[in-house]
C-alpha cells in the first residue's frame, strides 16, 4: 500500500465511487446527447421557422443548463474527488498517464460551458448563424469530451500495449475504446430522448408541439439503441478472458446482466409500443416516467457491470484491487506486506516497536504477541489488503459471512491461495506469518456455523 | 519515526511533463481560478449584506453581483480543475494522504457545492422574476454564502494539511481503526490554517472590489450615472477594507507561523523581491481605484480594464508566492524537481494545439457578443 486506506463502514470506500458515478453518468450522457439533440433540433426549428418548437427548445435549454452545467459538472468533479480518496494509486497512474488527455478534455469542457451560456442566455439576441454555431460548438465539444473520457475508462479495462511501451497514444487507442465510444454515444442519444419525453410530458400542453417533439426525439432514440447494441457486442467480444468469465461466473453479475437485458428490453418495447405504434402516449407523464425509469435502471446496471468485470484489478494488469502494482506482489511476499506498505509499516513502528529489528518489521515477533494483539494486526492487514472489496461483517460483500463456520485451517488455506480460489481476487501479497495474523483476525470475526444443520448431526 | 516515512516516492511512473510546465500551469490555473473563486467567496457574502443593509445603489450592486454569480461559479469550478489536475500530477504523494486523512470533510465539499450552486441560481432567478423575492429564495442566497465560506475553510484545511506532514501521524492515530483512516481529521491544530483562510478572504474582498469597478464600467451601461459614480467609490472602500484584512491576516501568517528558515528564504536575496512585490502589489489597484474615485467623470472602459489587469497581476504574484512557500515548506519531505520525468511530448503538443484552437473559438464567440448592440446585451453576461 502506497497510500493510507480510508475505512468506510459497511459500504467500503470504492462503493462511494459507484454511488457518485451512477448519478454522474445519468447526467453527463444527457449532457452529450441532449447537446446534440438541441443542435439538430434548433437547426431544424430555424429552418422550418417553427416558433412554437423554438419556444419549447428554449425552455428545454434552461432545464438542460440547470441540470448539466451544475449537477453534471459538480458530480464529474465529485468522481475525481472520490477516486483520489478511495483509489489513490490508480488515480495517480491515470492522472500521470493521461494528464494531457484530461487537459484536452478540459479545453472541451471550457468550450461547453462558454457555448452553453452563450446559447441559452443570448437566445433571441444573437444572429441565427451565431446562435446555431454556439449550440453546435457545445454539442461537438461535449461529444469530444465523451470520446476522451470513454477512451480513458476503456484503458481501465484494457491497457493495450501501455504496460510495455508506456505510450500515451497506445493507452488511449486500446481495444475497448471504440466499443465504448460507440456504446456511450448511442447511450447518450437514447438517454437524451428519454429526458426529452419526460420533460415534454410535464411542460408541453399543446398537442401539436408535443407530437413534433415526440417524433423528433424518437429518431435519436432508435439510432441510440442500434449503437448501444453494436457497441455492447463489440465491448463483449473485446473483453479480456477473465472479464468474460466473471460475467458468467459471478452470481451478482449474472443477476445484473439479467436486469440489464430485462430493463433494456422493456425500454425498447415501450419505445416500440409508444412513440412508434401509438404516437401521443409519451404525452402522459406516467408513460414517459416509466420509460425514463427503466432507461436509468438499464444505464446504471450497465455501468456497474462495466466496473465490476475488471476484478481483481482497478486498472487491468496495472493496479490490483488491493492498491499495489502486480509486479510488486513478489517483493511484498518476500519482504512482508506490513513492511512493504508505507502506512502499514508506520503502524507497526508506532504500535509495536519491539517488532522492528534493524529497521524492518520482523513478523515472527508479531506472532509471539498475545492473541488479542495478533488479531489487531491481522485487522490491519485485512483493512489494507481486503477492505477494497469486502466490508467486515455487514455491508458490501462482507467477509465474515463468507467464512462462516470455517476452521482456521480452511481460512488460512484461502488466504494464501486467494487468486486460485477465486480468479477475481488479487494474489495474496504477504508472507506466511502475515497469513497467520490475517487468519487470526478472520477467525475472530467469522460467525459460528448455524446450529441444527445435518453435517453437524452426521459428525456427531 | 520521521514524517518522511509516511510519504511514498516509489512511483514507477515518472512525471509526464517538465517540472516548469507543471508549475506554470498550476500557477496560471490557480491565478485564473482565484478571480471567480474570490467573487463567490467574498462577493456572495457582500451581496447578501448589501441586500439587507445597503442603500438603493447598494441593493442594485448586490443584485448585479448575484445575477452574474451562476456564470461566475461555473467558470470558477472550471478554472479550478487546472490547478487541481497539476497538483495531483506533481504532488500526489502529499496531496492524496492529506485529503484521505480528512476524507469525509474533503468529500463534503462536493456535497456542499451542489446546494450552494443551485442556491445561487435560485436567488438569481428570484431577482429576475419576482419583486419582492420569496423568503425561501432569499434564504437560498444566505445558505450559498455560508456554504461557500465553509468550503473555503475545508479547502484551506486540505491544502494546509498537505504541507503539514509533521501533523499527519497524530491525526492518523486519533482517527483510525486497524490502521485504516476514518477520514474525520481536520488540520485545525496547525496554526497556519487560520491566517491562511482569513488572508484568502481579505484577498477575495479586494478582487470583489476590483470587479465592482470593472462591472460598473463594462457591463452596467444601462445603470444610472449615479449608480456608476457610487459603484466606483464603493469599489474603493471594499478594496481598502480587503487590503487591511489581507495585511493583518498576512502578517499573522508570515510573522506568527512561518519558521525562521522560511522567513529567511522568502525575505532574503533569493525571493525577497517576489515577496515584496506580492505584499505591495495590492497598492496598485488600490491607488487606481482611489484615483478614479476622486474624479468626477466615469471610470471609463480602459481604466477599468487597467484596474482589472492590475488585480490580475496581484493574484498572479500571490499564486507564484503561494507556490514558492508550498515548495519550501514541503522540501524536507518531497522534492518535485528530483522526481523522474518522462515527458509525453506529442500529447503535450496536442494539448497546446487544442488549447490555442479552443481559445480561438471562445474568442470568436466573445467577439460576436461584443458586436451585439448595447441594448441587446444580456445583463447576465
Amino acid at each position: 500500500m502506497h497510500y493510507p486506506w480510508w475505512y468506510v463502514p459497511q459500504a467500503t470506500a470504492p462503493m462511494l465511487i459507484a454511488a457518485i458515478s451512477v448519478i454522474h453518468v445519468l447526467i453527463s450522457h444527457y449532457a452529450v446527447g441532449g447537446g446534440l439533440f438541441l443542435a439538430v433540433e434548433t437547426t431544424h426549428a430555424y429552418r422550418t421557422e417553427n416558433r412554437d418548437y423554438l419556444a419549447y427548445l428554449k425552455r428545454h435549454s434552461r432545464f438542460f443548463v440547470l441540470l448539466t452545467i451544475v449537477m453534471g459538472a459538480i458530480t464529474g468533479v465529485g468522481i475525481w474527488w472520490t477516486i483520489g480518496l478511495a483509489s489513490p494509486l490508480a488515480t495517480q497512474v491515470l492522472i500521470r498517464t493521461f494528464v494531457f488527455g484530461w487537459a484536452i478534455e478540459y479545453v472541451f469542457f471550457l468550450l461547453e460551458i462558454v457555448s452553453a451560456f452563450v446559447f441559452y442566455y443570448y437566445w433571441d439576441r444573437l444572429p441565427r448563424r451565431v446562435h446555431l454555431a454556439s449550440v453546435w460548438i457545445y454539442g461537438l465539444s461535449a461529444w469530444a469530451s465523451l470520446v476522451i473520457i470513454a477512451a480513458i475508462t476503456a484503458f481501465m479495462l484494457d491497457p493495450g500495449t501501455w504496460p510495455v511501451n508506456r505510450c500515451f497514444w497506445a493507452a488511449l487507442m486500446n481495444r475497448q475504446s471504440l466499443p465504448q465510444i460507440v456504446a456511450r454515444t448511442g447511450g447518450s442519444l437514447l438517454l437524451s430522448s428519454l429526458y426529452v419525453y419526460l420533460h415534454a410530458a410535464i411542460t408541453i400542453r399543446d398537442q401539436k408541439v408535443h407530437s413534433l417533439v415526440e417524433s423528433r426525439a424518437t429518431r435519436p432514440a432508435l439510432a441510440g439503441i442500434l449503437m448501444v447494441a453494436a457497441g455492447g457486442a463489440l465491448w463483449f467480444v473485446n473483453l479480456p478472458g477473465s472479464a468474460q468469465s466473471a460475467l458468467i461466473a459471478a452470481p451478482v453479475l449474472n443477476v445484473f446482466m439479467g436486469l440489464l437485458f430485462l430493463t433494456a428490453g422493456i425500454v425498447v418495447f415501450l419505445l416500440f409500443l409508444g412513440p412508434c405504434l401509438n404516437p401521443g402516449w409519451t404525452a402522459g407523464p406516467g408513460f414517459a416516467a416509466s420509460l425514463f425509469l427503466f432507461g436509468i435502471i438499464a444505464f446504471s446496471t450497465g455501468e456497474f457491470i462495466r466496473e465490476a468485470v475488471r476484478k481483481p484489478y482497478i486498472l487491468y494488469n496495472v493496479v490490483l484491487g488491493n492498491q499495489i502494482f502486480p509486479e510488486e506482489v513478489a517483493r511484498f511476499r518476500e519482504k512482508g506486506y506490513l513492511q512493504s506498505g508505507v502506512w502499514t509499516r508506520a503502524y507497526v513502528v508506532k504500535s509495536h516497536p519491539e517488532a522492528i529489528i534493524n529497521g524492518r518489521v520482523d513478523t515472527k515477533k508479531l506472532l509471539d504477541l498475545p492473541r488479542e494483539e495478533r488479531t489487531r494486526i491481522g485487522g490491519v492487514i485485512f483493512q489494507h489488503h481486503c477492505n477494497d472489496c469486502h466490508a467486515t461483517s455487514l455491508g458490501y460483500a462482507p467477509v465474515a459471512p463468507l467464512v462462516q463456520g470455517w476452521s482456521p485451517r480452511m481460512i488460512r488455506s484461502l488466504v494464501t491461495d486467494l487468486e486460485h480460489v477465486r480468479f477475481t481476487m488479487p494474489p495474496w501479497s504477504g508472507n506466511d506469518d502475515e497469513a497467520e495474523l490475517l487468519t487470526d483476525y478472520l477467525t475472530s470475526i467469522a460467525p459460528a456455523r448455524p446450529a441444527g444443520m445435518l453435517p453437524e448431526k452426521i459428525q456427531k | 519515526m520521521t514524517p518522511n516515512t509516511l510519504i511514498d516516492t516509489s512511483s514507477s511512473i515518472g512525471l509526464p511533463a517538465p517540472v516548469w510546465f507543471i508549475e506554470l500551469f498550476k500557477a496560471l490555473g490557480f491565478t485564473l481560478h482565484q478571480v471567480p473563486m474570490h467573487l463567490w467567496y467574498a462577493g456572495i457574502v457582500l451581496a447578501m449584506l448589501l441586500s439587507v443593509f445597503g442603500c438603493e445603489h447598494g441593493r442594485r450592486c448586490s443584485g448585479r453581483l448575484m445575477v452574474q454569480m451562476p456564470i461566475i461559479v461555473a467558470l470558477g469550478v472550471n478554472f479550478g480543475i487546472v490547478p487541481l489536475l497539476f497538483i495531483q500530477v506533481g504532488f500526489a504523494p502529499l496531496f492524496y494522504p492529506a485529503t484521505i486523512l480528512m476524507a469525509w470533510f474533503w468529500l463534503s465539499i462536493i456535497v456542499l457545492m451542489i446546494p450552494a450552486y443551485y442556491g445561487v441560481y435560485v436567488y438569481a432567478f428570484g431577482l429576475a422574476e419576482e419583486s419582492p423575492m420569496a423568503v425561501w429564495k432569499r434564504a437560498a442566497g444566505w445558505v450559498s454564502a455560508l456554504f461557500f465560506l465553509v468550503m473555503g475553510f475545508l479547502f484551506t484545511n486540505g491544502l494546509s494539511l498537505m504541507e503539514n506532514v509533521g501533523g499527519w501521524m497524530e491525526l492518523w492515530h486519533k482517527q483510525s481503526i486497524h490502521g485504516a483512516v476514518l477520514g474525520l481529521g481536520l488540520n485545525v491544530a496547525d496554526l497556519r490554517l487560520w491566517p491562511r483562510w482569513l488572508l484568502t478572504f481579505g484577498l477575495a474582498l479586494t478582487t470583489t472590489g476590483a470587479w465592482i469597478a470593472v462591472d460598473s464600467s463594462w457591463f452596467a451601461r444601462r445603470e444610472t450615472y449615479e449608480y456608476r459614480a457610487w459603484a466606483k467609490r464603493f469599489a474603493w472602500r471594499v478594496y481598502t477594507f480587503g487590503v487591511f484584512w489581507f495585511l493583518l491576516a498576512g502578517s499573522w501568517y508570515v510573522f506568527g507561523t512561518w519558521s525562521e528558515e522560511l522567513k529567511q528564504e522568502m525575505f532574503g536575496r533569493s525571493w525577497g523581491v517576489l515577496t515584496g512585490l506580492t505584499i505591495m502589489a495590492p497598492a496598485g489597484p488600490w491607488l487606481l481605484l482611489w484615483g478614479v474615485g476622486r474624479q468626477q467623470d466615469d471610470i471609463g472602459k480602459s481604466r477599468a480594464a487597467f484596474i482589472g489587469l492590475a488585480q490580475f497581476v496581484v493574484l498572479g504574484l500571490y499564486a507564484a508566492n503561494r507556490q514558492l512557500v508550498q515548495h519550501l515548506t514541503i522540501r524536507p519531505y518531497y522534492d518535485l524537481t528530483a522526481q523522474p520525468t518522462t515527458v509525453q511530448w506529442s500529447p503535450l503538443v496536442a494539448f497546446l494545439v487544442t488549447f490555442v484552437l479552443g481559445l480561438g473559438v471562445i474568442g470568436w464567440l466573445l467577439r460576436e457578443l461584443a458586436r451585439l448592440p448595447a441594448e441587446g446585451k444580456s445583463e447576465a453576461a
